[in-house]
């Protein structure tokens, strides 16, 4: 029999909903009104708050993508499968956020819309890396087959992660060396910086919840077809 | 200081742009999923019924 998908009232998602639209819009107060302007950059600094934590949003949505892949190849339970696939398509939002934001501070600050340095580099492969994860998924009908394919590509995604973190401490880039942690931040900016990167994690956990149930509902969807299949 | 502006409000307009989009797609797959659901469901029914 076909696995249903839970008719239990959800509590949690609406909750999530609301928390995270409350404190995505305080953090934007917070970044266009109440964090003073920076020095050299001016006003297009204010990029960076959105322009890091969607990195780092994205990192974390991959990371429990790949551990969640690892889980399934040692247990292979679908549900495991509809995690992986869930965090890996929204932390591939949050990636193009992070890429389409660097663009937009690029041009005024360096004069080019892309630097082709290490960090920028490794960055996009991420976010190619995970655009061929859900090629992948569309063009293996086997469900079972499917979920081991991706999740060897997800375990292999996470690779990168380390390599985009370290690249401006490995390489000599376009991008500036790390500030976060070096004192090179402001309290008040550092301090945006931690209330956005919270706003973030909480509209991705959101995001993840409502991707899941699409999951969970392909799934039935492909259980009662291969039943009408079998039968007809 | 306007030229910057118009570069912050479009980082960030495109970032809720993109989000905004994404959500409407998980919606609109949703949808999608419910009515071929619905529709396998009840072929399922009708072939059950003809096998007896």
């Amino acid at each position: 029999m076909t696995e249903a998908v839970s008719t239990k009232p959800d509590k949690l998602t609406p909750v999530l909903a609301v928390a995270s639209a409350t404190l995505v819009v305080a953090s934007l107060y917070l970044i266009f009104v109440w964090v003073p302007t920076e020095n050299s950059m001016g006003i297009v600094q204010r990029i960076f708050y959105f322009h890091v934590p969607s990195a780092a949003t994205s990192w974390v949505a991959f990371i429990i993508g790949g551990v969640a892949a690892i889980r399934y190849l040692a247990i292979r339970d679908g549900r495991l499968d509809d995690l992986s696939v869930s965090c890996n398509e929204v932390g591939l939002v949050f990636c193009i956020v992070n890429l389409v934001t660097g663009v937009f501070w690029a041009k005024p600050i360096w004069g080019i819309w892309w630097a082709w340095d290490a960090r920028g580099q490794s960055a996009m492969l991420l976010a190619v890396i995970y655009i061929g994860y859900l090629i992948l998924r569309q063009s293996v009908d086997e469900p079972s087959q499917r979920a081991v394919v991706c999740a060897v590509v997800s375990i292999c995604g996470m690779i990168d992660i380390p390599i985009i973190y370290m690249a401006n401490r490995w390489w000599r880039t376009q991008h500036p060396a790390p500030v976060i942690g070096g004192g090179g931040v402001d309290a008040r900016m550092g301090m945006v910086l931690a209330f956005t990167m919270v706003a973030l994690l909480v509209l991705l956990w959101y995001l993840v919840r409502q991707r899941r149930k699409l999951a969970e509902l392909q799934r039935e969807t492909e259980g009662v077809r291969r039943m009408v299949h079998a039968l007809g | 200081m306007e030229e910057n502006l118009k570069w912050l409000w479009y980082a960030f307009g495109a970032a809720w742009v993109i989000h905004i989009l994404y959500v409407a797609t998980i919606a609109s797959r949703a949808k999608d999923l419910r009515g071929q659901l619905d529709n396998l469901k009840s072929l399922l029914k009708d072939q059950q019924e003809k096998a007896g």
